[in-house]
């Protein structure tokens, strides 16, 4: 569901969108989220520490996710989505969704035209 | 981790150091050093494209939020942004009209000399004698303000002249009687002497005697009005940025004391 609070984040970078889908089955940890954002489903993005933690940052100031207080280890910390990045990546999902449709039907149709 | 590794997260870590934001750097660096070592100890990766990869988004990276923290600076203060482009505007705007009025005072500095080479010109061209023509005045050139003329043949020899320097008829460089082949006048500054400078106009003589006379005048003048404008201009220039970073600092702290939460 999107709200106007959720919308001013959109359209989402790539980053942040393969950030939000990797921790929006479970709490992660930065490696996890790396790996999971460069797979074909995470969105194949290529996250470096540098990025990735920049990012995290802005993503826990603007309250899109948080830390779980749960570690493994002092050096390993996992995040999670909080209820707002839940609706943000719904919102972003959405757009996408619409965009995807569109140009399905209009491939679709210039494949029929040739 | 490998020897090869360890060498590279350490450099890795070294260079984090260095570029990253400090509070990136603080809240982040064992995670970050953490990360490399899962994805090292993973294996899934080649080595080399690997460590380049982090390298470069390292670089990218420190770039990239260190001018974000530099524009969130800028616009969490939006006076201090406006001050400066005020500033800019009146730097520009000032020195935009000094120039145009030390363009004015040295064209008006012409002036007389324009209308009596006119005059000696068309007066020697219909036949009038040069020493008829020439008023009988001996100007001392590096003392007096006063115009003189000088007359020149057409190989540029000093013929007849109202004014002198040092008991000599001085003669411009050889330079402006060939501009003068192509032109029939030409305004420029001269200098005859180190310290003298002479808003001088050339204008060339046809009829039946042919050459180039010269009507000039000391910039002593003009000079001292451009000094007067430049100063004046240095000063208001150096008033309005004091009156303006006075007044950006007051409404800057105006503002963060209004922002600020008061105690209950």
């Amino acid at each position: 569901m999107s709200s106007p609070a959720s919308d001013q984040y959109l359209p989402l970078t790539p980053a942040v969108f393969a950030i939000l889908l990797a921790l929006s089955d479970r709490e992660k940890h930065g490696y996890a989220i790396m790996k999971e954002a460069a797979m074909p489903a995470g969105g194949q993005i290529k996250l470096g520490p540098g990025t990735l933690y920049g990012t995290l940052d802005r993503l826990m100031r603007d309250a899109l996710v948080e830390e779980t207080g749960l570690t493994d280890d002092r050096r390993r910390r996992y995040y999670r989505l909080t209820q707002f990045g839940s609706q943000v990546l719904a919102a972003e999902t959405s757009r996408l969704s619409t965009a995807l449709r569109t140009a399905r039907a209009r491939v679709t149709a210039e494949e029929v035209r040739a | 981790m490998s020897r090869p590794n360890a060498f590279l997260l350490g450099a890795y870590s070294a260079l984090l150091k260095l570029i990253y934001p400090t509070h990136l750097y603080t809240c982040y660096r064992d995670q970050m050093l953490q990360t490399i070592r899962d994805a090292d100890s993973d294996r899934t990766y080649n080595g080399f494209q690997f460590w380049s990869y982090l390298f470069a988004d390292l670089i990218r990276s420190s770039l990239l939020e260190h001018t974000r923290m530099f524009r969130n600076r800028i616009f969490a203060r939006p006076i201090l942004i406006h001050t400066l482009a005020l500033a800019l505007i009146l730097t520009v705007g000032g020195l935009f009209a000094a120039l145009t009025i030390q363009a004015a005072l040295r064209r008006s500095a012409d002036q007389p000399q324009m209308q009596m080479a006119d005059k000696y010109a068309s007066a020697l061209a219909s036949g009038s004698r040069i020493q008829n023509t020439l008023p009988p005045l001996q100007v001392d050139i590096q003392h007096s303000l006063e115009p003189f003329a000088i007359f020149y043949d057409a190989t540029g020899h000093a013929v007849e002249a109202t004014g002198h320097l040092a008991d000599s008829i001085p003669t411009p460089p050889l330079g402006v009687f060939v501009h003068m082949r192509t032109h029939a006048i030409s305004k420029f500054t001269w200098q005859p002497r180190s310290g003298l400078r002479i808003a001088a106009v050339m204008r060339r003589v046809e009829g039946p005697q042919p050459g180039f006379i010269l009507v000039g005048r000391s910039l002593k003048f003009t000079e001292v009005d451009e000094a007067l404008l430049r100063r004046g201009t240095f000063v208001t220039w150096l008033l309005l940025m004091c009156l303006l970073a006075a007044g950006a600092l007051y409404l800057d702290r105006a503002e963060r004391l209004r922002r600020s939460p008061t105690p209950a």
